[in-house]
């Protein structure tokens, strides 16, 4: 289906992708809070949530519920459209980057042929919203953490998208289908295995375009109170944290997608290969950010503008020569 | 410019050396104990300061130790401790402990020159109001004994039957071997 030629099927087909999307959204977010405090449990050596429910499987589902019950407060003097703008701006963005991830052989709701590029521009949104959530709440930790955020966002952005040209550069493609094509069943025929230096630049970047820990400095507890979302409360913070799950989700399925050979699995192809794949990068996130301490605010940048770029630029430059002269 | 490359190089190790480390971490057997339905080991509770006890006597376990110096009492930074002398020689005749004061700092317990005060392992202490933590150390110790008697054996030494004065009661099945 091209953009062009949009037709009454497609839009249904892209109906009912959207939901999807949404129910993939809430059913992740509900998974991974309960992942991530089980993880951060174990790797505490206590057993994280217990009590409600089997196993403590129920406690996303009450929290959610006391989400949902919570007053929503409004500080004296913010700017109100602003205000909860930005968390339905955080929330809706991530719903079209979804789209052109293929899932399965047949399971992509938007086949587009630059597909990348759609979800490097449009997750830029998320960004715009922490920016909006900071300045309009009237809040001096608010607007320090949406400063962090974009200063933060910007930076680690070009890393990220020099890493993921690479892999462009050597599948020739940027449609995201045909660079799993690119990619054989195998591990030892994934684009991790030709392109490692890459692999590795796009996963500290993913952590660091994600806000997640050791990299979450738009949130910093100690020093922000929680940065941009301090005057959040109810379902304000709930979306904010559906849109930090959703966009961890979707940087896993990107990963998965450029470097783990996507739906192709030793088995058998399919949608379950990817979703494999993700949740166990998703489950590395989890790890690392139990295992390491917040860096500092100039570390952060230093890290990003004197090792990952360079090493990105000198990555693209080799895939690039090695492309050209030496064939794929 | 090569040292700057071989640091981070070995800083990239140290994240690798944490990583296995929670790793290992993560599969580990839990140290939570699920208390309702579970209580604390005995034998981990030896470090555990709950609220003051006299230990036991030398001769006459019931007979406290205390010598009536008033060294706890001036000791206290919360004043919780009240110790009256009596007429029978040193012993004190009141031996009043006020646990909602007490910040279990163990002033007392280290200046105590006849090693009559410890801290109890009482973990599951609960009470309903201010009251009842004004507890009256020479009773419990008396009730102590009474529920626990004598040493069984000059061998064994005092600490372990002391402990298992203080168990909580799900662990009471436990200690009747001691």
């Amino acid at each position: 289906m091209e953009l062009s030629n949009i037709s009454i099927s497609g839009l249904i087909i892209l109906v009912i992708a959207c939901l999807l999307v949404i129910a993939l959204m809430v059913v992740n977010a509900i998974v991974m809070v309960y992942a991530e405090r089980k993880g951060a449990g174990f790797i505490q050596r206590r057993p994280g949530p217990y009590e409600v429910g089997p196993w403590g499987t129920l406690q996303p589902v009450v929290d959610s519920m006391k989400l949902l019950g919570k007053q929503i407060f409004v500080p004296s003097n913010v700017d109100f459209f602003l205000f909860f703008a930005a968390p339905v701006l955080a929330f809706f963005p991530v719903l079209l980057l979804f789209l052109p991830i293929p899932f399965g052989p047949f399971l992509t709701a938007l086949k587009v042929p630059d597909g990348i590029v759609l979800i490097l521009a449009f997750a830029g949104f998320g960004l715009l919203a922490n920016l909006l959530a900071g300045y309009a709440s009237n809040n001096k930790y608010g607007v320090l953490g949406a400063g962090r955020a974009v200063s933060q966002g910007v930076a680690y952005e070009i890393p990220m998208i020099l890493a993921l040209l690479a892999v462009v550069f050597q599948t020739g493609s940027m449609n995201l289908s045909e660079i799993v094509e690119a990619q054989g069943r195998w591990p030892w025929s994934w684009n991790i295995l030709c392109q490692p230096l890459a692999f590795f630049i796009y996963l500290v970047t993913l952590v660091a375009e994600t806000n997640r820990a050791p990299f979450d400095l738009p949130e910093g507890e100690s020093e922000l109170t929680a940065g941009f979302h301090t005057e959040y409360s109810g379902m304000g913070f709930a979306l904010f944290f559906l849109a930090e799950y959703a966009n961890m989700l979707l940087v896993s399925f990107v990963c998965a997608t450029f470097f783990l050979g996507g739906y192709k699995g030793p088995v058998l192809d399919g949608f379950w290969w990817t979703f494999i794949k993700a949740y166990l990068v998703m489950m590395f996130i989890v790890w690392i950010r139990w295992t390491f301490p917040r860096v500092r605010f100039d570390q952060l940048l230093n890290i990003n503008w004197k090792w990952l770029l360079p090493l990105s630029i000198l990555n693209l430059w080799i895939t690039a020569v090695v492309v050209n002269f030496i064939g794929k | 410019m090569i040292t700057a490359i071989w640091d981070q190089l070995k800083g990239l190790y140290s994240l690798i050396v944490g990583m296995i480390v929670t790793g290992r971490y993560f599969f580990a057997p839990q140290k939570t104990v699920h208390y309702p339905r579970k209580v604390v080991d005995p034998e981990d509770l030896a470090a555990y300061r709950g609220p003051l006890e006299l230990t036991r006597g030398k001769d006459d376990e019931s007979r406290t130790r205390c010598i009536s110096c008033q060294m706890c009492a001036k000791g206290c930074p919360g004043n919780c401790i009240k110790v009256v002398k009596g007429t029978e020689g040193k012993l004190p005749s009141t031996w009043v402990y006020d646990f909602s004061l007490c910040c279990l700092c163990g002033a007392c317990v280290e200046v105590c020159p006849a090693s009559a005060i410890d801290f109890s392992h009482r973990l599951y202490l609960v009470v309903t109001s201010r009251e009842e933590l004004v507890m009256d150390l020479l009773a419990d110790l008396k009730e102590r004994v009474a529920a626990n008697p004598l040493k069984p054996a000059p061998d064994v030494p005092a600490a372990a039957g002391q402990k298992a004065a203080d168990a909580p009661s799900a662990g009471a099945a436990k200690n009747g071997e001691v």
